[in-house]
């Protein structure tokens, strides 16, 4: 598990609601907020469209970080989608620390369609915590 | 008469009458510690069934194949085996009617591990529970011997808190009673304190030995979809190749697929043939469940809602909500 921290570029998967956090990124991106570039976004209709399995592949495939972001609880398009996203992935997330995955590098946050300012500085966190950890190495394929 | 001969002869009843097509029970093996499950249609074969200390076996998954080609089957049940009824009830892989519970009320079964730790495996014919005590009948001259039957107990056992069928339609024997004797999360407690890099260190050392057999997903009751996830081709979800990230990703899916739904009947451990505690992971799931949305026991009472089916609006969540 030794790679050099030097010049390291933390590789983020974000899995962005269509409805809210999408939303959320449109409005940094429209309102010109900067945030790094390390975030690669994949939209999904609901947060709770999130298989557990997602996580666990993109931890495989390479991702240093992962990051689920919905709408606020009462605020899901479908009702009540981010109601169950938070028990499961609430229940994901310890169970990936007991495994010995740094919690920090499996996170779930609420973005709403008009907060592009949380977006980009939840991103600018993420990406920084990450960096500080450095490369992962856990979960991974083979190379 | 033992309880043997009450399973015997209320299987060839059962048989005789036609009011099941199908038992299913324990059998005796050659060596003193098997105990396979026995699939019987005809009456006759009653004579082959054989109550001891390790009818281990949870024969509630057998149904749902059995009962494409079988009316009714009847099924000699546990205390632990009945929650794996109430969860395929529950999860309406079977129907009630179907299926015709025996019930056998259990006080712990027995540990070959511990009684060969003692030095009792060799020479050992046949192990029989009489009040707190295995009576164990040996080879040659000594005969037989009398041990405190707690010593010699599965761990599952001596965590167990139902030892009488929670559901049964007839009940063999006098129900027991059993104190729980160990705490079942202690294992997790202790994993969980060791820092981060420990634990994933621990875990790769155990999954590492898995060898994808996929006997801990066939035995468990709660394992019941009609296509498992992980035998599809399109999408593959699991892939072939023989490495750790493979066996993790099947470990981790596989105690999340259970989770609120997990009967902690410790099947899965049991039938691993590689040694994997893979309670210590169902039980964290069980202790995460309980601490965050409330108490709540799988397969106790199939009417309920497993927590994981359903949410509150206040509900406490794993991670920031800023």
């Amino acid at each position: 598990m030794s790679v050099a921290k030097e010049g390291f570029e933390p590789l983020i998967v974000a899995f962005c609601c269509n409805w809210c956090s999408y939303a959320g990124a449109d409005l940094a991106g429209t309102g010109r907020m900067p945030y790094p570039a390390n975030v690669r976004i994949v939209r999904v209709p609901c947060s709770s469209r999130v298989n557990p399995s997602f996580v666990i592949r993109a931890f495989q495939r390479g991702a240093d970080g992962v990051i689920v972001a919905g709408c606020h609880p009462g605020d899901c398009h479908y009702h009540s989608g981010n109601f169950f996203t938070r028990r499961r992935l609430s229940v994901l997330r310890r169970l990936l620390e007991y495994m010995g995955i740094e919690p920090e590098r499996f996170q779930v946050r609420w973005i709403s369609g008009s907060e592009g300012a949380k977006f980009a500085q939840v991103m600018t966190d993420l990406t920084a915590d990450i960096r500080a950890l450095g490369p992962n190495r856990k979960l991974r394929d083979a190379l | 008469m033992n309880l043997t001969e009450k399973m015997r002869q209320e299987a060839a009843q059962i048989l005789e009458s036609k009011e099941a097509d199908l038992v299913i029970g324990w059998g005796g093996g050659e060596y003193y510690w098997q105990s396979p499950p026995l699939f019987l249609e005809d009456a006759a074969g009653a004579a082959e069934l054989a109550f001891s200390p390790f009818i281990v076996n949870n024969l509630a998954k057998y149904l749902l194949e059995e009962l494409e080609s079988h009316e009714k089957a009847a099924l000699f049940v546990k205390g632990c085996d009945t929650r794996g009824i109430n969860r395929l009830l529950q999860d309406h892989r079977i129907q009630r009617e179907a299926v015709l519970l025996i019930g056998v009320p259990c006080a712990g079964l027995a540990d070959r591990e511990k009684l060969k730790a003692a030095g009792y495996d060799a020479g050992l014919l046949q192990v029989e529970r009489q009040g707190d005590s295995f009576i164990l009948t040996l080879e040659g001259e000594e005969g037989a011997r009398e041990v405190p039957a707690g010593e010699f107990l599965l761990d599952k056992c001596l965590e167990c808190r139902y030892p009488n069928p929670l559901v049964y339609d007839r009940l063999l024997g006098e129900e027991v009673q059993k104190p729980r004797e160990r705490d079942p999360m202690a294992r997790v407690r202790e994993v969980q304190k060791k820092p981060v890099d420990e634990k994933y260190a621990y875990w790769q050392e155990k999954l590492s030995r898995c060898i994808r057999c996929y006997a801990c997903r066939n035995v468990c009751p709660a394992c019941n979809c009609r296509e498992c996830i992980f035998d599809q081709n399109a999408p593959r979800w699991v892939g072939k190749a023989n490495q750790l990230s493979e066996k993790q990703n099947y470990n981790i899916i596989r105690s999340f697929h259970i989770a609120g739904r997990c009967i902690d009947c410790g099947e899965c451990q049991r039938a691993c043939p590689m040694d994997i505690p893979l309670m210590e992971i169902n039980r964290k799931i069980i202790q995460d469940l309980t601490e965050l949305y409330g108490e709540y026991e799988a397969g106790i009472d199939p009417t309920d809602v497993p927590p994981l089916g359903t949410y509150r609006a206040e509900d406490p969540a794993g991670f920031s909500e800023r």
